[in-house]
């Protein structure tokens, strides 16, 4: 539990330290597709559903839902 | 003056950058930060083929000289999945976007059940067809042998022969093999939507959805809001979802002298019934909860950096387990050891009971995603981590790095590599040890008086002091080890919002690549790969391109807005260098009474009549459903505007019930040695990936008015026509009828004739089409019969927007010829059964009753979007109503067909 705490402090601390402005007009490069959080969803969805039926950790998108894959 | 002057400068200035922003601004994305960046209006197909390696599994073999060993072979007809997702993401207003998902995956094939001490001899070793050794796909049933152990309660294993009393002797072995058991084919369908309305800075979704198995349902809801703020530089999202799960499984009895329920019936969980119509076969329900919240923030760094972290928790209550696992428990009765081999110090009894997981289980995640872009390459990196801990002690951490790379040209690759470890939980076990006999008490009416055990005796040697007593489970998912994986993804965008996107990963799971170390064994290791191919439609980047040309409008297009959904090849693309992309669905259903031409048939006449062939005794059971599903990519592109090339991939999936006859030769009791009752319980469900399509459309005549076209195509043999029922009793199932392969397995001519015709607000046309096989039989021995067909229509358009239609279809086709490699006659007893033969139940399973000729009327309607982001898009359903059905032998009578279709043209 304490990793996960000090994780936890980490990204936020990381998240704090980036107060820079960037202005709409400055967001060129992060509109870029490979830019995208998730640049695949599809494949994603997919990659997610496997690695779920495949092991014990319920991944990151557990509030979705879905069917159980439990071959 | 001066001021001025420089007042005014500094204004030119301003505006130039106030236009400068708002040019920005226009183009699309920009105005969104890329999180959450601007979901067009998109139609996206995935395929996926999932292909699991062999596992390494041992049993005993019985050598010539009467000693025993151990052999290690690979196990056989490891997992496959075919899965298909279709998903679209639709704008209704500005503000109120609709997302919708359909996935389904059929899988089949051998998947662990539980884990034993090689020397257990709980995996039967077969001879295969081409004299290797493979390994049954039936577990050895319990009370056919015993379990041997050293003095310190490690398993023992024959090693050879004791050169003093020429008995076989045994040897501590403490080596472990999973137990194997293998599926049919079986099919998962899900459906879920989202709707979403979007404020400037937040925006708010409510969606839901339902998955389904035959021995799984799982409906699902969620909530969820996102606010922007910081200039859109930072967003948080949180989620709600709850979940309900039925299982409902009915137990392998095949495996029921082995996988032992006691636990389930005697315990209070009341979770076992028996079936009613099928006395040795049970069914076990339980229902899961699962409650999940996810709270997420992504915030941009910096014009080159995001960065986003997630926190969730999920709670999951109920019935937990999997009801296809068990937990090999070895009871040892000290006051029944006697006689002894060489090196056994006590002998067991082997009973695999039915995992027991906690009811209740909490489990925390915790995610980060940073993703950077690399000026001097235009690419991006990601890096993603993710924790969870669960108070089942599983705590799993797993690391992903990716490179995007877009190349030119629209070409993107990915190269991505994945690494993940979790620890075992707490109650994990590979098998366990009781130093107590398998006791079960009964009352005076022979009901079961508790458990024949105390379930706090139960020991893990590896694990002295970890308690077993409520739950335990070898399921090897809960098992500490480590996964490592790569792959890449190579996308295209082509011109006009159509993007195409390929994708192959490898995994491999093993032991030792446990984080610290301390992994299961390497009997549990396995690998995967993951083949995945995506068409995806932007329709918002479509509808930009369209000139006043292309839009629709044009009245020379409406000739094809008015055909029926269930015509296929009825138009050309009316340019030259157009392209098209559609879906299409089609759906027949069969149910109802047997008939035998055109006539309704009784039981008697099909177990006399349906089932003739050499040395056939009459049919056991009849079909009583079938249902077939087809869904398939339409893709068309004119080079010329006489010509138009057409690609068509096929998804199949198929299922049937069945039912016995009332009069089958010695009924229920002479049931092909257990088979039959398989067949009847669950049904059959088959599904992948079909035949592929290619034609070319030719036009030969078009005046505006009237138009006539030849197709020539070609179907290329990809669906398989080697789909069988897995092996039971010790005998394998063979071929899954005719009916339910996924091809035809030939290549075939598909030629076609076409007219139409329009005239103000009418329209009509007629053709005839035909398939023809171009081979005599295909890899399984058979060939489906030629079909012809002749259908004529005409429209109304209702609306300019609307059109209805009437159909006429006549339809004719052969039956099959030859039959599946195999046997000739009806049952293995009387023909020496081999491992490739067909085992017949029904009229369904002999070539001559398949076929015949129809007559259908089909009532359709059309809807050309006219306006918007969807402007053009076409949607289209038909119901193909039977008049008239003279089948060719015995068949099941026909519902009906329906078909659906989609298309847009740019």
């Amino acid at each position: 539990m304490t990793s996960l705490l000090n994780l936890l402090l980490l990204v936020f601390g990381l998240l704090l330290s980036a107060c820079t402005v960037v202005q709409p007009w400055e967001r060129g490069n992060l509109a870029k597709p490979q830019m995208a959080l998730d640049p695949y969803p599809l494949q994603s969805a997919l990659r997610v559903h496997n690695y779920g039926s495949r092991e014990a950790s319920a991944g990151g998108n557990s509030a979705q839902g879905g069917g159980c894959g439990c071959y | 003056m001066k001021a001025n002057k420089h007042q005014e400068q500094k204004k030119t200035v301003k505006s130039a950058l106030e236009s400068l922003t708002a040019a920005a601004l226009i183009l699309p994305g920009l105005l969104q930060q890329p999180a959450l960046a601007a979901e067009d209006d998109e139609v996206d197909f995935q395929y996926s083929h999932y292909q699991e390696g062999k596992r390494e599994i041992s049993g005993i073999t019985y050598n010539l000289d009467g000693s025993q060993s151990v052999s290690t072979v690979k196990s056989f007809n490891p997992i496959e999945v075919e899965g298909l997702h279709g998903s679209a993401k639709i704008s209704l207003t500005d503000r109120f976007k609709f997302a919708f998902n359909y996935i389904q995956d059929t899988w089949g094939g051998a998947t662990p059940i539980s884990t034993a001490p090689v020397g257990f001899n709980v995996n039967s070793l077969l001879t295969g067809p081409d004299g290797q050794t493979i390994v049954g796909a039936s577990p050895y049933l319990v009370g056919t042998g015993n379990t041997y152990l050293d003095q310190n309660l490690n398993p023992v294993s024959p090693s050879g022969l004791d050169p003093q009393s020429g008995e076989p002797s045994y040897t501590t072995d403490n080596q472990l093999t999973h137990v194997m058991s293998y599926a049919s084919p079986e099919t998962r369908k899900q459906g879920d939507f989202k709707l979403t309305y979007e404020w400037d800075e937040a925006a708010l979704s409510l969606g839901g959805g339902i998955s389904l198995e035959d021995d799984y349902e799982s409906r699902f809801g969620n909530i969820g809001g996102r606010w922007d703020f910081n200039q859109k530089q930072t967003s948080v999202n949180l989620d709600l979802s709850y979940t309900n799960s039925e299982t409902n499984a009915v137990l392998d009895h095949d495996a029921g002298g082995y996988l032992y329920p006691v636990n389930y019936s005697t315990q209070g969980f009341d979770q076992i019934n028996n079936l009613e119509n099928e006395p040795f076969t049970s069914r076990l329900q339980g229902t899961r909860q699962d409650w999940a919240t996810h709270l997420g923030l992504s915030h941009v760094l910096s014009k080159d950096a995001v960065i986003s972290g997630d926190i969730g928790y999920t709670r999951s209550t109920g019935y937990l387990s999997n009801p296809y696992k068990g937990v090999n428990t070895v009871f040892i009765d000290p006051d029944n050891q006697c006689c002894l081999s060489a090196g056994v110090a006590y002998r067991g009894s082997l009973y695999a009971l039915m995992e027991q997981r906690p009811e209740i289980r909490n489990q925390w995640n915790l995610g980060g995603r940073f993703v950077q872009y690399i000026q001097p390459l235009d690419a991006a990196l990601h890096f993603d981590y993710r924790f969870s801990a669960d108070d089942w002690g599983i705590q799993a951490h797993a690391f992903e790095a990716d490179w995007v790379q877009p190349v030119g040209h629209g070409w993107t690759i990915t190269p991505r590599v994945r690494y993940y470890s979790q620890d075992a939980a707490d109650f994990y076990t590979p098998w366990l040890v009781t130093m107590q006999p398998y006791n079960q008490q009964v009352d005076a009416n022979g009901n079961n008086l508790g458990l024949p055990y105390d379930s706090s005796k139960f020991r893990n040697l590896a694990k002295p002091s970890a308690d077993y007593s409520s739950y335990f489970s070898s399921d090897h998912r809960l098992s500490g080890y480590g996964a490592l994986s790569g792959g890449v993804t190579v996308s295209k965008q082509f011109a006009k919002g159509v993007s195409v996107e390929t994708g192959f990963e490898y995994y491999t799971h093993q032991g030792s690549l446990k984080m610290g170390g301390g992994g299961e064994g390497k009997y549990g290791d396995f690998d995967y790969w993951v083949a995945n191919a995506a068409l995806k439609v932007n329709l918002s980047a479509l509808s930009f391109k369209p000139g006043p040309e292309a839009t629709g409008h044009e009245h020379g297009e409406h000739s094809h807005h008015a055909l029926p959904a269930g015509v296929m090849f009825g138009h050309l693309l009316p340019k030259a260098l157009q392209m098209m992309v559609g879906y299409r669905y089609q759906y027949a259903s069969q149910s109802g009474p047997m008939l035998n031409g055109t006539d309704l048939v009784m039981d008697q006449t099909i177990v006399s009549q349906g089932c003739t062939g050499a040395r056939s005794v009459g049919c056991f059971a009849a079909p009583s459903n079938m249902a077939m599903h087809m869904h398939m990519l339409d893709i068309m592109y004119a080079p010329t505007d006489w010509l138009t090339l057409m690609l068509m991939p096929q998804f199949m999936d198929m299922s049937m019930s069945m039912r016995s006859l009332s009069g089958s030769p010695g009924g229920l009791d002479h049931s092909l040695n257990g088979h039959l009752g398989h067949h009847l319980q669950n049904s059959h469900e088959t599904g992948g990936i079909g035949d592929l399509g290619m034609f070319a459309l030719v036009k030969l005549f078009d005046d505006n008015m009237q138009h006539v076209h030849v197709t020539l195509g070609l179907s290329a043999p990809t669906g398989d026509v080697d789909m069988k029922m897995r092996r039971n009793h010790q005998i394998d199932g063979g071929f899954i009828h005719y009916g339910m392969q996924l091809g035809s397995g030939t290549w075939d001519l598909k030629p076609s004739l076409t007219y139409t015709g329009i005239l103000g607000q009418w329209a009509w046309g007629a053709q005839v089409n035909g398939t023809v096989r171009m081979e005599g039989q295909n890899e399984s021995g058979y060939r489906l019969g030629d079909l012809f067909q002749s259908t004529a229509w005409g429209g109304y358009h209702l609306l300019p927007w609307l059109n209805a239609s009437i159909r006429g279809v006549y339809t004719v086709q052969t039956a099959v010829h030859g039959q599946f490699n195999g046997i000739e006659g009806q049952f293995f007893a009387e023909d020496g059964f081999t491992p490739t033969s067909s085992i017949k139940f029904g009229p369904m399973d002999y070539p001559q009753n398949y076929g015949g000729r129809f007559w259908d009327i089909g009532f359709g309607l059309n809807v050309t979007i006219p306006s918007g982001d969807l402007e053009g898009n076409q949607i289209g359903v038909e119901w193909l109503q039977p008049v008239h059905t003279d089948f060719n032998g015995y068949q099941l009578d026909r519902d009906g067909a329906l078909a659906a279709t989609w298309s847009v043209a740019f």
